[in-house]
């Protein structure tokens, strides 16, 4: 069976199943792949910030994000003690300054991805995280593997 | 230092055939907004001789980015219509796209990617320097955000077959990317670059935005602001992961840049907290 190719854009949330694989590029902003291994359902949110004062939208930020991912798949049907979640992303610009929010972007959306899962009691099973790579990351939904592509080289992450 | 390949860029670079061409217009059009004695219908008149960059131009003009609302039907309409600076933009977004939207291997960049990268880097440039009130600058950025990676075209072959090195020299020298390029090969994007832009007789300012965009400090002291100002709107997309490639984040974002414009820190999270809403306008000019 031929995989269906669905590009999640930044500040997205997006679900999908079996033949659907979801594809989204990260630079400082964080991927968060969740899983239900019992119903094979699936879905990615691409978070540009952990959270902010005013917050426009829902998508962009970890704080609302996730919790908008978990609550879509639960409507699907899934169940959160089948879920998992793997991440990716949240790296940082190149010798810039580590020591201010700005150099921090990458670092704050982990931390933040990090406890809003640990909140929603979803487990975190794979993570491949910070740095200064960009990141083409593909989400199977036949068996919830992450294939994650950084500096041409290519790495497999199959827990679920 | 692969020897081999920086003699085959040392011939690409003298003998300009095998560097990407642009009609002779464009370089006129782009010149010719300072010059208060060139009469524009002439040059529309040579447009329109070519069809496709013609209906392409239409297509801009019409698109939510560009329009101002009014439907435009013909090249003097739109003249009259959006001024002869945003048909400027227009111009120079028609024609460049062919050189430019193509995939970029040696970068790890799919068809598109870069196209979609410069476009990002150009609106969010323009957009901070009318933020910032620098009319002059808003006047030229955008079209130095366009093609500041023109360089990547030309050297992506060759990037593609020293990627490894170059990398192991990124990690284990702490060097940008780009420093990276040339050490191995003698040359890097932004060098390449600006031998492009000589060949299409861009102006100075053009192709100071090229070769300095990743280092502003060094540029000319005229042109420093506007080359600073594309250098922060790079670095926010590259942090937005906005055509991203296989040099992921591994360039430096200037302290000099940010002195520079005058723009806070927090004002630099603002504009990256505010790439999807870019991205939307963009969407019908890709």
């Amino acid at each position: 069976m031929s995989n269906e190719l669905v590009n999640v854009g930044v500040a997205q949330v997006k679900l999908g199943t079996t033949n659907q694989i979801l594809r989204t590029i990260l630079g400082s902003c964080v991927g968060i792949c969740i899983y239900d291994r019992q119903q094979k359902i699936g879905g990615l949110a691409h978070v540009l910030l952990p959270n902010a004062e005013a917050m426009d939208q829902e998508e962009k930020y970890a704080i609302t994000a996730i919790p908008m991912l978990i609550n879509l798949l639960l409507k699907q049907g899934c169940k959160k003690e089948f879920m998992t979640a793997k991440i990716a992303g949240g790296a940082s610009m190149f010798k810039f300054k580590s020591d201010t929010p700005l150099g921090m972007i990458g670092e704050r959306n982990i931390e933040m991805t990090r406890k809003i899962l640990a909140e929603k009691q979803i487990p975190i099973v794979n993570e491949d995280v910070s740095g200064n790579v960009g990141r083409v990351i593909d989400f199977y939904l036949n068996d919830g593997h992450l294939k994650v592509k950084a500096a041409g080289v290519e790495q497999n992450f199959y827990k679920i | 230092m692969h020897e081999h390949i920086k003699q085959r860029l040392d011939q690409i670079i003298t003998n300009l055939t095998q560097l990407p061409s642009m009609p002779d217009i464009v370089s006129k059009v782009i010149n010719m907004v300072n010059d208060p004695n060139v009469d524009f219908n002439s040059v529309a008149a040579e447009i329109s001789k070519d069809q496709a960059i013609t209906a392409n131009i239409l297509k801009l003009c019409n698109s939510a980015y560009f329009s101002k609302g009014k439907e435009i039907a013909s090249l003097d309409r739109a003249i009259v219509t959006l001024g002869i600076k945003e048909i400027r933009d227009i111009i120079v977004v028609a024609t460049t796209k062919q050189v430019l939207d193509k995939s970029v291997l040696g970068y790890d960049l799919a068809k598109g990617d870069l196209w979609k990268h410069n476009l990002a880097v150009a609106m969010l440039a323009k957009k901070i320097a009318l933020d910032k009130k620098k009319k002059a600058a808003a006047d030229v950025v955008f079209t130095g955000g366009i093609i500041h990676d023109v360089g990547k075209t030309v050297l992506a072959l060759y990037v593609a077959n020293t990627f490894k090195d170059i990398l192991n020299y990124v990690i284990e020298k702490q060097v940008s990317f780009n420093e990276a390029e040339h050490e191995i090969m003698g040359y890097n994007h932004q060098e390449i670059g600006k031998k492009v832009l000589m060949k299409w007789k861009f102006p100075e300012v053009l192709q100071d935005v090229v070769e300095f965009h990743h280092n502003p400090s060094l540029a000319p002291e005229a042109n420093r602001e506007v080359v600073s100002i594309v250098h922060i709107a790079n670095a926010i997309c590259v942090m937005a992961g906005v055509g991203i490639g296989g040099d992921g984040l591994y360039q430096e974002l200037s302290q000099y840049a940010i002195e520079k414009t005058g723009i806070s820190e927090s004002e630099i999270e603002s504009y990256y907290a505010h790439v999807p809403e870019l991205l939307n306008q963009m969407k019908n000019i890709l």
